[in-house]
């Protein structure tokens, strides 16, 4: 591909990588990192153009993974624990409209693993089928399609769980 | 409970739901800024390393016998050797970020070009033709873990003959794309970039 056309193909692919990369990351951390992410993972996939699939979005997912994980090393303890607090506790500005923030799923999906949380957001907020969930966390499609099945049950059950016990709790008679 | 109830109580916590989409100006910034970041990273470099090559070619061929002979490879890594270093290379998969000069600056503690003479149980004796960094030694001992390590760039692993650009940080040699074949693509930009 001569660069001509490699800048072409990278100017028509960026715009949706980056509005999806972008919403993946605000998902994730703080501001200031998914930023700096953004940009080193354009920068990564700029230069591996020629590697980057047909289904784009979840390699680019899957490189923005890693960006993020090493943005995450490499700060410091303390900054991490202060942008996971932030993660964690969001300002209410941050969700949708005027709907209350669903404490029930937050306390839900804290009470899962880390792997387990990651591939449910993967499926309803990237909306990724197994096969691109396995392209981002690089296993197979086989394994992405029973964590995500295990993991979709583990949340049933424990926000059914929690259901019943503020139904209990609360203050119906 | 569905799977589309599930889906739809998670996409109402979703908390970039509100995020305003990025601006056309910041889409264009951030594309230019991709794009010229590798311009101002490969154009220049690889001119100067090319030149580089050539120069450290001619001294291979030209430079004086080494006034001392090498010391010759030991089987154990437990007592230090004068003039060889010891290193242990893992053969652990791992998923990598594009290498970068600075990081390679700033991590690598010992980095040297040199070509393998033996490889006996794992251990793998290089010679040293260059340091990059770190102490000047004549040869260097790697112990090779493992059948092959992926991320090391060219085949993969050391091999009989073969001249490497090997860079190690706390005596274990750096993988993913900051060490390999000496002509293996950017290898040798790289250092050159950051030493």
């Amino acid at each position: 591909m001569n660069s001509d056309a490699r800048r072409a193909r990278f100017e028509r692919l960026a715009p949706v990588v980056i509005d999806a990369v972008r919403r993946y990351l605000a998902r994730r951390t703080d501001p200031a990192t998914a930023d700096d992410v953004l940009s080193e993972t354009l920068l990564i996939c700029w230069r591996r153009l020629d590697e980057m699939p047909a289904e784009h979005l979840p390699w680019a997912y899957g490189v923005a993974r890693n960006c993020l994980a090493n943005a995450e090393r490499g700060q410091r303890r303390q900054f991490r624990l202060l942008a996971r607090i932030s993660r964690l506790d969001p300002r209410p500005a941050v969700l949708d409209g005027p709907a209350p923030p669903d404490g029930d799923l937050e306390r839900a999906l804290r009470s899962l693993t880390a792997k387990e949380a990651e591939i449910l957001r993967l499926w309803a907020w990237e909306d990724l089928a197994p096969a691109a969930i396995a392209v981002v966390l690089g296993i197979t499609a086989n394994a992405a399609s029973i964590r995500l099945h295990r993991a979709k049950d583990r949340l049933r059950k424990t926000l059914t769980a929690s259901g019943h016990e503020q139904s209990t709790e609360g203050s119906r008679p | 409970m569905t799977d589309d109830d599930l889906r739809a109580r998670l996409r109402h916590a979703d908390p970039a739901a509100s995020l305003e989409p990025a601006s056309p100006d910041q889409v264009v910034h951030l594309v230019e800024e991709a794009m010229s970041g590798t311009t101002r990273r490969w154009t220049l470099p690889v001119a100067a390393a090319l030149v580089l090559i050539a120069g450290g070619a001619a001294w291979a061929v030209t430079r004086p016998a080494p006034r001392e002979p090498v010391p010759p490879p030991v089987a154990a890594a437990s007592a230090p050797v004068p003039g060889v270093v010891v290193l242990t290379a893992t053969g652990m998969q791992a998923k990598c970020r594009e290498p970068e000069p600075q990081r390679l600056a700033e991590s690598a503690d010992f980095a040297f070009a040199g070509t393998v003479r033996t490889i006996e149980d794992g251990r793998v004796t290089l010679t040293v033709s260059r340091v990059f960094r770190g102490e000047v030694v004549g040869s260097v001992q790697v112990a090779q873990k493992g059948e092959s390590s992926e991320q090391m760039l060219g085949s993969g692993k050391f091999e009989m003959g073969r001249e490497y650009l090997v860079a190690a940080a706390d005596h274990t040699v750096m993988i993913c794309g900051y060490s390999g074949e000496s002509d293996s693509v950017g290898l040798r930009d790289l250092y050159e970039a950051a030493f």
